[in-house]
């Protein structure tokens, strides 16, 4: 009885939530208080699909859902991207029936990394995907290694674990485990012999903390690595990136799936993988997923281009206190060999919760920016002295940079005869101050 | 002028380089013909060759690593202090020059010894915030982020009085140590980068140890605006707050 009436009531208050437009966690949240123990007492399908990590939690777990449900599988998943317990348990019984069985062939959850140990008291995954483990949200995660602890005590041992072979930190989570399944890439052409950015932090072993080399980086930390002196190692894949053409906007997936990319960023890339690797465990035909993620443009609103007066740009959701994600939307502003304006805007650090913090501006790799295709950069909002202070330690020359705190007066700036496409990168908490003010497509 | 960065590969959480970028360009702009000098795990240098030394935030297992390496520096890093040099130990450095470190698993890693204080760290929650310092030889206060998972008892010698956030354990009002001119704060991040007067004042220490050089400050106004715009953006949330 007390099943049927939790989720009686959390039906209820999802479908008024959805009426007046309020977000998806207070039903579950109310239904735990009901039934703390709801999760064990409903009958969950075969499939429970986790998706974990620092960056690309919601690309992939939409790719995935993409791609299961052309292929004729009910999907229930979390659409809003409420990620923590609350949001989970307003997922599950909202799919449910009245007798709490969920009617779906595939559970798919996007799970904070910090609280998934909740999440994942009751409900045991069948897979469970971890992305990577990036600097993030320092301010509230302390750093990569606190995140990997609090994610350990998530992982059942029954658990089939789909890991990133090229996060060192990731792939500890599969050392001396038998059910693991391993994504990467192989040396690919836009690789770096060097280390490249500002701080590395796969500097170290995760395992025994003596000096790792790598034969080859990705991007930032991720690439082949070996320990100099406990032989931890990559590990090899079964799903893999063979080949990437970034200029053409290729990938290959297992040496013959080529995959069309709409964002054209090796971080998309890895997104792609992950949900290709999930669909293909899941049963799917390969040639299938190909066609399905060939050219996907992603619904989640992270990109979105527009036209600002004569000009066209795209804005890039990045996620401030992410170096990597930063990172990553430079690079793809970098590689835009028809020149480019670029512009920054670090107006309140976070949506959710206060900080006036900007030490992450120091772990992004802006040098990067010092590149005949960047042709103007423009630092806007209310931590723009931050920015300038920050752009005045590389060796950009500072008659291509324009600060200025307003946004709409940022604007007005980049609202000339140029030519150049303009990439404007920045955060959730900051974006909507921007497209309030251009024709978004 | 010679400026070592200690560990820069292995403490080095939150961007914490800009501290030493900081000093180096203060000394640039001021004629003091500055070098910086890196060193970690496994190197060996002289204290006696540098007359700034910086170490900065590290993961808990990073930070007991590099204690078993630093202790072979101690008599150097007391004589160096004794002397008057500057050093700036960030985050969870300064916790090494205690008496002890007990992690959260029990395990009690003995400290450097300069300080009798002692440091108890927990794995289950992140103490995390926004401060407001000041100290008395400072005129305007600090501001910066802590974050940490520790409890520090039996600091004699703090340097800050805690307006707005943490000290160093809970319900303390002071926050860090110092002696002479050698800092620790568990303030985060490029602190010299968010407090140009606090630069200010370590630059001016320098020239003192040094050959009294004139300490050239014209450049620091973007540093300055941001110091306000961050210094008033805390004090809004202190007073909200507090009502």
């Amino acid at each position: 009885m007390k099943v049927l009436f939790t989720i009686i009531v959390c039906k209820i208050l999802r479908f008024i939530g959805k009426l007046v437009g309020k977000g998806s966690s207070l039903p579950g949240q109310i239904a735990l208080k009901i039934c703390p123990d709801i999760l064990k007492r409903v009958q969950l399908p075969k499939y429970i699909i986790a998706v974990t990590g620092s960056n690309g939690k919601t690309s992939t777990v939409e790719m995935i859902a993409h791609i299961l449900t052309q292929n004729g599988k009910n999907v229930a998943w979390n659409k809003e991207g409420s990620n923590q317990i609350e949001g989970v348990t307003t997922l599950i019984l909202n799919s449910a029936t009245l007798t709490g069985k969920v009617k779906s062939d595939i559970l798919l959850i996007e799970s904070d990394e910090r609280f998934a140990q909740y999440t994942f008291k009751y409900i045991v995954p069948t897979h469970y995907v971890i992305t990577n483990l990036y600097r993030d949200q320092l301010t509230r995660n302390g750093h990569p290694e606190w995140v990997y602890n609090a994610i350990k005590d998530s992982i059942h041992p029954e658990t089939t674990l789909i890991l990133n072979a090229d996060d060192p930190l990731v792939s500890s989570f599969g050392k001396d485990r038998e059910n693991v399944i391993w994504f990467g890439a192989d040396k690919l052409s836009s690789d770096t012999e060097k280390f490249v950015g500002v701080y590395n932090d796969g500097a170290y072993c995760p395992i025994c903390k003596s000096p790792m080399k790598y034969s080859t980086y990705h991007y930032d930390h991720i690439g082949h690595y070996e320990c100099t002196s406990c032989g931890y190692k990559r590990h090899n894949t079964e799903y893999t990136v063979t080949a990437v053409d970034l200029q053409k906007g290729e990938a290959q997936i297992n040496g013959k799936y080529t995959i069309k990319l709409a964002l054209k960023s090796l971080y998309n890339i890895y997104n792609l993988l992950a949900a290709f690797t999930v669909a293909s465990i899941a049963g799917i035909d390969q040639d299938k997923i190909a066609k399905n993620i060939s050219n996907y443009v992603l619904k989640n609103g992270r990109v979105v281009t527009f036209e600002l007066g004569g000009r066209r740009g795209m804005l890039l959701t990045s996620k401030h206190e992410n170096s990597i994600s930063y990172n990553q939307s430079i690079r793809l502003a970098c590689a835009d060999t028809n020149g480019c304006d670029v512009m920054f805007i670090v107006d309140a650090v976070s949506r959710k919760y206060f900080t006036s913090d900007v030490s992450w501006l120091w772990d992004i790799y802006f040098e990067m920016l010092n590149n005949d295709n960047v042709r103007q950069i423009v630092l806007a909002g209310k931590y723009c002295n931050d920015l300038a202070v920050r752009f005045s330690y590389t060796d950009i020359p500072s008659d291509k940079i324009k600060v200025t705190e307003d946004i709409g007066q940022a604007c007005e700036y980049l609202d000339s005869d140029r030519k150049e496409y303009i990439y404007v990168i920045t955060c959730f908490s900051d974006k909507d101050k921007f497209l309030g003010k251009v024709k978004v497509d | 002028m010679k400026i070592l960065h200690l560990y820069h590969d292995i403490m080095n959480l939150y961007g914490e380089y800009g501290n030493v970028r900081a000093v180096e360009r203060i000394l640039q702009k001021s004629n003091a013909n500055p070098e910086v000098v890196t060193a970690t795990l496994g190197d060996s240098v002289n204290f006696d060759d540098f007359d700034f030394i910086y170490i900065g935030s590290g993961t808990e297992k990073n930070q007991k690593i590099v204690l078993d390496d630093f202790k072979k520096y101690t008599n150097q890093l007391n004589d160096y202090i004794e002397a008057g040099k500057v050093a700036l130990f960030t985050g969870n450095s300064f916790e090494m020059l205690g008496k002890s470190i007990t992690d959260a698993d029990s395990n009690k890693y003995d400290g450097m010894g300069i300080f009798d204080f002692e440091t108890v760290e927990q794995n289950k929650t992140r103490v995390t915030s926004d401060v407001i310092f000041t100290a008395d030889f400072l005129d305007e206060p600090l501001v910066g982020f802590v974050n940490k998972c520790s409890e520090i008892k039996g600091v004699e010698t703090p340097i800050f009085d805690v307006k707005m956030g943490i000290g160093n354990c809970s319900g303390d009002k002071k926050e860090g140590v110092m002696l002479n001119h050698m800092y620790g704060t568990h303030l985060t991040g490029p602190v010299l980068i968010k407090n140009p007067y606090f630069l200010e004042y370590i630059a001016k220490i320098l020239s003192g140890n040094t050959d009294k050089f004139e300490v050239f400050t014209d450049y620091l106004s973007y540093e300055r605006a941001g110091y306000e715009v961050t210094l008033s953006e805390l004090t809004k949330r202190m007073e909200n707050n507090s009502n």
